[in-house]
């Protein structure tokens, strides 16, 4: 019994810090048998925690276009998770895709679960509950494979919770055929040696095909131990088994690589990209609560050919894929009468880059003027182009208009390669407020390479320039929403030879920003440093960190997105814990990580994994951007990122990359 | 509780997101319908914008056409007798939808069918005068039923007997108001408790006044017989109208 029990009930949480509620245990019995045995919590069970809790509504499923396959009638069971609220998982569309896909499987279900929000935790564990699935309120430890997403970092404690409150053991090695094979994907997995322990496997890339071909090959091993399930599984490409991996350290103790441990672990694993967009879910879940994006979901285009030296995403999902317009036309219809949504979201990360979508966008607008059927588009450019598609679509209705210039000059947009040029941009916004648009929403980033004090000035300077220019069309209820992250050096780009800015000149930085950015009409906000750190270290970090992970979730640290329940005092008390042995002090840790500067031979944790875009190119342009060399959009010319070379036999005339 | 409007609150979105173009004012007479529908389980833990949202998309699904505000901004028409309290499932609500082209009850009946979430139930479906008066102005009251668990029945019989020898029960308003004071005895009408059936031990039910200004809820019954943490299952069992009006038949 010991032996199952998940370590935070075996060591001692420092005192005078949260302690972690006690852990689901599982009787020892029932692990005896196949876990897929364990029973269905009853409805009675649920009910009776539920009037006590917040948002009761994210608990209970039976959403319209639920799938309920019959539990004894399939093979495999894939439980997806999102280790986050239900509000925010439910709109995450990687998810809707595999369970579309996995539930038109018929050998297989797939459900869904999420991490509740702290109060229902509370609940379920005082009442001896696990996490249950929200289609049959099946515990996920009765799962055969439980597929968690790592869309990002500040998922991973809530990764642990979602485990811990599931009764499955935390760490991989722990577990056994038993349990359910717990698999990781997401953009998080293009570095996952933080989360390593706790990961039987993880899925590089999309996983689109590459989660049949592990079913497959989990079918074809399940009733082997886990060990040689996981040695099966090694034969599918993509898939990054880190048990069977072994981190390389210099003595200084600088990580100097990974090794694999046995002969049929490929020494790296290229990320599975599909060669066509698969088609559209159409038959969306609708919620019965209001959720984050509450509306249908059309990925018109996957990949980003802009080339943004900061944008992670713009290199792990290479190359650009268009869905054809027409295909999106008929998605449109399809996804509207299935749902009822009033709203489909366009989802891409460059909306306007659609060769298609002015024609496309006037169609729609032409035939659903009487369905009362809205769009919307993400992540436009700063451009007029982009400016006449959301008058499109907003009609005279005027709310927020929102550009992205993350940088404030021309110089620093150079080095990030964000080609616009400032006198565009007064002449698009006096555009924007001219057609009625009274708020403008600015993204900036601060503490970016070569950043100056001065380029965070001229942000005041272009924020106050913009505000004249709404006054003057707009009047004086014109407003100025300027929004500030701290930039984090981010793995697989070219800035990932960065150094994170330091505290002190954040700091600084920040004040200049809120000195400057006072008075009617103008609104700035900023992440906190503190957290943006710790974002950064698990974004950089190797496998030594997952120890930290754990200790700071043993000491109360989750949901570290969320401004209510972030805990620095976790944070910091388990670096303070962990950073001794391993690099001396928590700022020797912080230090390696974090600041020092990086040589171009640096050897990344994350260099095993291969995006399919150059290391080599990822260089060249790190030295182009220190030159302040735009790059241009590789639509036009292919600036050799290694994505046709890599994927020669995947090319399809979806494929932006030019001939 | 005057009219409720649904209103779905428009999800935060950093990017424009509206309707294609503003509708045209709409000429005409339009049909007005009113659904009974039960909701039990799932959805008893939705918020009454959540049930509006629901019936906005199923009638939507079920391809019927609503009618929809003026502006640009529309929002369906859509009227709740009176919202059903989180928590709370439902057996006989009521709820008018304006449609913009006639259409019979069969074949709202048939439209609907398999339109609507698993724990959602319709009832009946009936066409009422564009100009009947709100469904929210007849209202009179509302019956509950709530099981709980967990609680003795003698000490739950106890409590009721006291609450109803009570003239006066003051209960903080909520959210705003919640310095304000109301008087919970005289939101309640009758209460009356029985032994339940396993995994249940306790049956109360009860009748609560549902006027503008003078609604009564069960939880707030529940927490004055000091029952406010007992696990329980909430129905509210029947809207009663003032006087005589369009009787759903269920």
């Amino acid at each position: 019994m010991s032996s199952q029990l998940p370590a935070s009930s075996t060591q001692q949480p420092a005192p005078s810090i949260q302690q972690p509620a006690p852990s689901i245990q599982q009787p020892a019995s029932s692990f005896q048998q196949p876990a897929a045995t364990l029973p269905p919590l009853s409805w009675e069970s649920l009910e009776a925690l539920l009037h006590r809790v917040q948002k009761p509504g994210r608990y209970v499923g039976g959403e319209f276009n639920a799938i309920h396959k019959p539990w004894d009638e399939v093979h495999t069971r894939v439980c997806l998770a999102f280790p986050d609220l239900y509000d925010l998982g439910m709109s995450n569309f990687a998810l809707q895709i595999l369970y579309d896909l996995l539930n038109r499987h018929e050998d297989t279900l797939a459900e869904r679960t999420y991490l509740p929000a702290p109060d229902m935790i509370a609940a379920l564990r005082q009442a001896g509950l696990p996490l249950y699935t929200l289609e049959s309120y099946r515990p996920v430890a009765a799962f055969d494979i439980l597929a968690i997403s790592t869309a990002y970092e500040q998922l991973f404690t809530n990764t642990l919770e979602l485990l811990d409150l599931a009764g499955i053991p935390l760490h991989a090695a722990e577990r056994d055929e038993r349990h359910p094979l717990v698999i990781g994907g997401g953009h998080g997995a293009f570095n996952p040696e933080p989360i390593s322990d706790f990961f039987d496997v993880f899925v590089i890339g999309e996983a689109e095909e590459v989660i049949l071909e592990l079913l497959e090959a989990y079918q074809a091993a399940r009733a082997l131990p886990r060990e040689a399930q996981l040695r099966a599984l090694l034969r599918v490409e993509g898939l990054y088994v880190p048990r069977f991996y072994r981190p390389e350290y210099t003595r200084e103790g600088d990580f100097a690589g990974i090794t694999p441990l046995i002969a049929e672990a490929p020494p790296r694993i290229q990320r599975r990209i599909v060669g066509t967009l698969p088609p559209t879910p159409i038959r969306q879940i609708v919620p019965n609560i209001e959720t984050t994006h509450d509306r249908g979901v059309i990925e018109i285009q996957r990949g980003c050919t802009r080339g943004c030296r900061f944008c992670q995403a713009g290199i792990i999902t290479r190359p650009v894929r268009e869905r054809p317009a027409a295909e999106i036309a008929s998605d449109v219809f399809a996804i509207a009468a299935a749902t009822g949504y009033n709203e489909i979201g366009f989802l891409s990360l460059s909306s306007a880059d659609h060769t298609e979508i002015e024609t496309l966008l006037q169609t729609l607008q032409q035939q659903c003027a009487e369905l009362h059927l809205g769009f919307s588009l993400p992540s436009l450019r700063i451009d007029a182009f982009s400016v006449a598609l959301a008058e499109g679509l907003t009609g005279s209705r005027k709310s927020g208009f929102t550009f992205a210039p993350e940088a404030a000059t021309e110089a620093l947009r150079r080095r990030i390669n964000k080609d616009i040029r400032t006198e565009d941009l007064l002449t698009l916004a006096g555009e924007v407020f001219q057609r009625g648009w009274r708020t403008l929403k600015l993204y900036f980033m601060i503490g970016l390479p070569g950043e100056t004090d001065e380029d965070v000035l001229a942000i005041v300077d272009l924020a106050h320039e913009l505000r004249r220019i709404g006054v003057r069309f707009g009047g004086r209820k014109t407003e100025i929403h300027v929004s500030v992250s701290t930039f984090v050096p981010k793995p697989q780009t070219a800035f990932q030879w960065e150094a994170l800015a330091d505290a002190e000149t954040i700091a600084r930085r920040q004040a200049l920003l809120f000195q400057h950015l006072r008075g009617r009409g103008l609104k700035v906000s900023w992440n906190k440093y503190a957290a943006t750190s710790i974002e950064a270290l698990l974004t950089r970090g190797d496998r030594r960190l997952n120890a930290l992970i754990e200790r700071a979730w043993q000491l109360g640290a989750r949901f570290d997105a969320w401004d209510e329940w972030w805990n620095l005092a976790a944070w910091e008390q388990a670096l303070a814990e962990i950073a001794p042995a391993l690099f001396g002090s928590v700022a020797a840790l912080r230090e390696y990580f974090l600041y020092r500067p990086r040589t171009e031979d640096e050897v990344f944790p994350w260099d095993h994994l291969l995006s399919g875009v150059e290391k080599r190119f990822l260089l060249q342009d790190a030295r182009r951007s220190r030159a302040g060399e735009f790059l241009s959009d590789c639509r036009e010319t292919c600036h050799a990122c290694g994505i046709l070379q890599h994927y020669p036999q995947l090319r399809s005339p979806e494929w932006q990359c030019p001939q | 509780m005057s009219n409720q409007q649904i209103n779905p609150a428009s999800p935060l979105s950093p990017s424009p997101s509206l309707p294609c173009s503003p509708a045209p004012p709409l000429p005409g007479p339009s049909t007005r319908v009113r659904v009974t529908f039960a909701t039990a389980g799932p959805l008893a833990y939705v918020s009454v914008l959540d049930l509006g949202r629901l019936w906005e998309r199923a009638v939507r699904r079920a391809g019927m056409p609503l009618r929809y505000s003026q502006g640009f901004n529309p929002r369906p028409k859509m009227q709740f007798a009176a919202p059903l309290p989180t928590g709370c499932g439902g057996d006989a609500e009521w709820l008018d939808l304006w449609l913009t082209e006639p259409l019979e009850p069969a074949a709202i009946n048939a439209a609907l069918e398999g339109q609507l979430p698993p724990a959602m139930r319709l009832v009946n479906v009936e066409l009422v005068p564009e100009d009947a008066p709100a469904l929210s102005e007849q209202l009179a009251a509302a019956t509950y039923r709530v099981l709980l668990r967990q609680v003795e029945f003698a000490a739950a019989e106890a409590a009721c007997a006291a609450l109803l020898e009570e003239e006066s029960v003051l209960r903080a308003k909520r959210g705003r108001r919640r310095h304000q004071h109301y008087d919970l005895r005289q939101l309640l009408e009758a209460l009356s408790v029985a032994p339940a059936a396993a995994p249940w031990t306790v049956a109360l039910d009860m009748r609560l006044k549902a006027r503008a200004g003078a609604t009564g809820r069960p939880d707030e019954v529940l927490s004055a017989l000091g029952l406010a943490d007992a696990p329980r299952r909430c129905t509210r069992t029947a809207l009663l109208l003032a006087e005589p009006a369009p009787e759903p038949s269920a």
